[in-house]
């Protein structure tokens, strides 16, 4: 669960009760993959937020079939995070402290690598100090997004929601490391506490009207932790998702992963499902069939059909990520160099969407990085399954910059 | 989890070398505690044995009040929802921690019965927070469900149940408690004649961790068969036990034999010399591994 940087949703989004299945121009449900830009609201297009069944169908039909169990994909991948790393006995610079169980025998603990952590270290230097949430404290956002964090858990576990304030401090209050949140939401000014109420309820009601109840038999789980071990445990990949349905390890794809934000839409969100999806795809050796982000505040839905290119995507920039914390960058002041591009970038070149432009979308070229040969993955880890697969993009060329920060 | 797990693995220990494992056990374990401060009460569970082995100075601080949480309460529902959704009450765990917490409840109210111990605290809550009791649990509960084939196995399989518990008969109150998600017996003997001839093996345990397997998982996986072993006659030594760690997404399993077993005892004797220790001295615990 992250949460945003703006309390107040945007009006043009919200939902005025239609229940029926509608993508984008209203029509059915596309089977189809749909990138995310299509799922783009924009002001006036009639775009109404999925609901109940339609909502379901997005996470359950990518378009593609479902990937099947490949160890030896899986195998791959962790031999390209792997490489180069030092195994038990080695030193990996950057590790984090020593946690309440303690120490591990004779090795210290593990360095641990979260999505949030990994765009902080791909992040350019511009965007490399610019976490607010490690920065300021407690925000009305923050509050909000811990509230509707809960509140969606209790959706998904009880079916029903009631005062949405009232039942999200309590969702709150049972957890004791959420303990100085509740106590900076208690004294709240009352102007700041109604402004959160309000919010928070809109929220709330977007989730009771637009979630469905989740088949029982499709294991749903929440606050699902992923840990993988890498290079003997000196390295562990770690997620928490917010929405895992169907079950793990099986001989194809039954799991589908969600994020749930309260936030707007961010670059780095498709990354961290990405991760995530990588994450699993080492943990059980089956992908999960799909990724995806909800969005409570507006309701918008971002699906990513899992498929070995976006795993081989993700491993890499994973990579890139570890080197860059366990790099001499990880001990030492940041090294400025030149990468132009990262998460917090695009954020920034975002186009500006709303009813105050016009149209609603100011048409903005951001500036596309140069293409990354595939080949170098294959150089670097000797993995298979990276050139022998057809990408998406012509030319055998995959447009991501993951290469500028390893 | 295959359902063929438990009916693989080494017969189980005879009665002779399951003495000896218990002789080591009592003995180790009497001359460790000798030391102890009189009236004190040592208690060797599984968390005790991971902490002396990763950071034996914490051993013997005072530990915090107990105060129940969500965390303590997902095991023993999510037990319990696994149960209720073998015996086919419920498709799955998400389904089955309400009704099963509020019948718990609902009992707890009618008889003052507690059937987790929790419902007065769970009773207590308000809709927000049992939301998120609920949630833990089912989460907890799913890889564990999902882990085997729980209505296949049918009688075979028991989830759950009272800790295991052996308290030593020699000087000084030292216990030795354990805990397992759950017990799989072997297939019923086939016929003469057609292979059954061959020893069945014991049970296997299954036991289920958070995180990943750390230094020492086998330790834990043998300290379950010994506790399990030596608690009460009658019962026989696992011949296997089989670890999960859902986080991870990893199965381990470790053969029981008389080794093994002498082995897991003399840790056991190991940390009750450092906890015995503790109670002469509340200051400081030797800060040194158990091997």
């Amino acid at each position: 669960m992250t949460t945003t940087e703006q309390l107040r949703g945007e009006r043009w989004t919200e939902d005025r009760g239609g229940d029926g299945p509608g993508g984008p121009g209203g029509g059915p449900v596309a089977r189809g993959v749909r990138s995310a830009a299509a799922a783009l609201p924009t002001a006036g297009s009639g775009w109404r937020p999925l609901s109940g069944a339609a909502l379901l169908e997005r996470l359950r039909v990518t378009g593609r079939p479902r990937p099947a169990a490949d160890p030896g994909l899986a195998a791959d991948l962790r031999a390209h995070l792997e490489h180069g790393l030092d195994g038990p006995a080695g030193p990996v610079p950057g590790r984090g402290p020593v946690d309440d169980a303690g120490p591990r025998r004779g090795t210290g603990a593990p360095l641990v690598v979260t999505a949030r952590r990994l765009t902080r270290a791909l992040a350019c230097p511009v965007h490399a100090t610019g976490d607010p949430l490690d920065e300021c404290g407690f925000s009305l956002p923050l509050a909000c997004g811990a509230l509707v964090d809960v509140l969606f858990r209790q959706l998904v576990t009880t079916g029903a929601i009631g005062d949405a304030l009232t039942d999200g401090m309590a969702g709150l209050a049972v957890d004791d490391h959420r303990a100085p949140l509740v106590a900076w939401i208690g004294q709240l000014a009352p102007t700041e506490l109604s402004e959160l109420r309000s919010e928070v309820e809109r929220q709330a009601d977007g989730l009771r009207r637009r979630w469905p109840a989740l088949d029982p038999a499709w294991l749903p789980r929440t606050h699902e932790r992923i840990r993988v071990p890498l290079a003997g445990g000196a390295v562990e990949l770690v997620a928490h998702v917010d929405l895992a349905l169907g079950r793990p390890g099986g001989d194809e794809a039954s799991v589908a992963l969600v994020d749930v934000t309260s936030g707007s839409r961010r670059p780095s969100q498709r990354d961290d499902r990405h991760l995530h999806a990588l994450i699993e795809t080492l943990r059980s050796t089956t992908p999960p069939f799909a990724v995806a982000t909800y969005y409570t505040r507006t309701g918008e839905l971002d699906v990513d059909p899992v498929t070995p290119e976006l795993l081989v995507d993700a491993a890499r920039r994973c990579r890139s990520g570890i080197r860059a914390l366990t790099g001499p960058a990880a001990v030492a002041v940041p090294v400025v160099d030149h990468r132009p591009w990262c998460a917090g970038c695009a954020e920034a070149l975002r186009p500006v969407i709303g009813p105050s432009v016009g149209t609603g979308r100011v048409p903005v070229h951001a500036p596309v990085p140069p293409p990354v040969a595939v080949a170098p993955l294959v150089a670097a880890g000797g993995q298979r399954g990276a050139a022998d697969r057809p990408e998406d993009t012509s030319d055998g060329v995959v447009p991501v910059a993951e290469g500028r920060a390893a | 989890m295959s359902t063929r797990a438990a009916d693989a693995g080494p017969p189980p220990l005879d009665d002779a070398a399951r003495a000896r494992v218990r002789a080591a056990l009592v003995d180790g374990v009497a001359a460790a505690a000798a030391g102890m401060a009189p009236g004190a009460l040592v208690e060797v569970t599984l968390p005790v044995l991971r902490r002396a082995r990763s950071c034996p100075g914490t051993l013997g601080r005072p530990e915090p009040a107990f105060v129940w949480k969500p965390v303590f309460a997902r095991r023993s529902l999510g037990l319990a929802a696994v149960r209720a959704c073998a015996a086919g009450r419920f498709r799955g765990p998400s389904e089955a921690v309400r009704p099963l917490a509020e019948e718990a409840v609902d009992e707890w109210r009618r008889t003052g019965r507690r059937t987790f111990h929790w419902e007065p605290w769970y009773a207590g809550l308000d809709a927000g927070a049992r939301a998120v009791v609920l949630a833990d649990a089912a989460t907890w509960a799913t890889p564990l469900w999902s882990a085997a084939d729980w209505t296949g196995l049918g009688a075979r399989a028991v989830v759950g149940g009272p800790d295991d518990l052996w308290t030593s008969p020699g000087p000084g109150s030292v216990r030795v408690r354990a805990r397992y998600e759950a017990r799989v017996h072997p297939a019923p003997a086939r016929p003469v004649g057609s292979g059954a001839d061959r020893a069945q093996p014991g049970p296997a345990l299954v036991s289920v961790s958070g995180g990943t397997p750390g230094d020492g998982w086998d330790d834990d996986l043998a300290y379950l068969a010994l506790v399990a072993g030596v608690h009460g006659p009658g019962r026989p030594v696992p011949s296997r036990v089989v670890g999960l760690w859902p986080e991870a997404g990893l199965r381990r399993t470790v053969g029981i034999d008389e080794s093994v077993l002498t082995a897991a005892a003399g840790r056991v004797a190991s940390v009750v010399g450092l906890l015995a220790a503790a109670t002469v001295d509340h200051v400081t615990v030797p800060a040194r591994a158990v091997g």
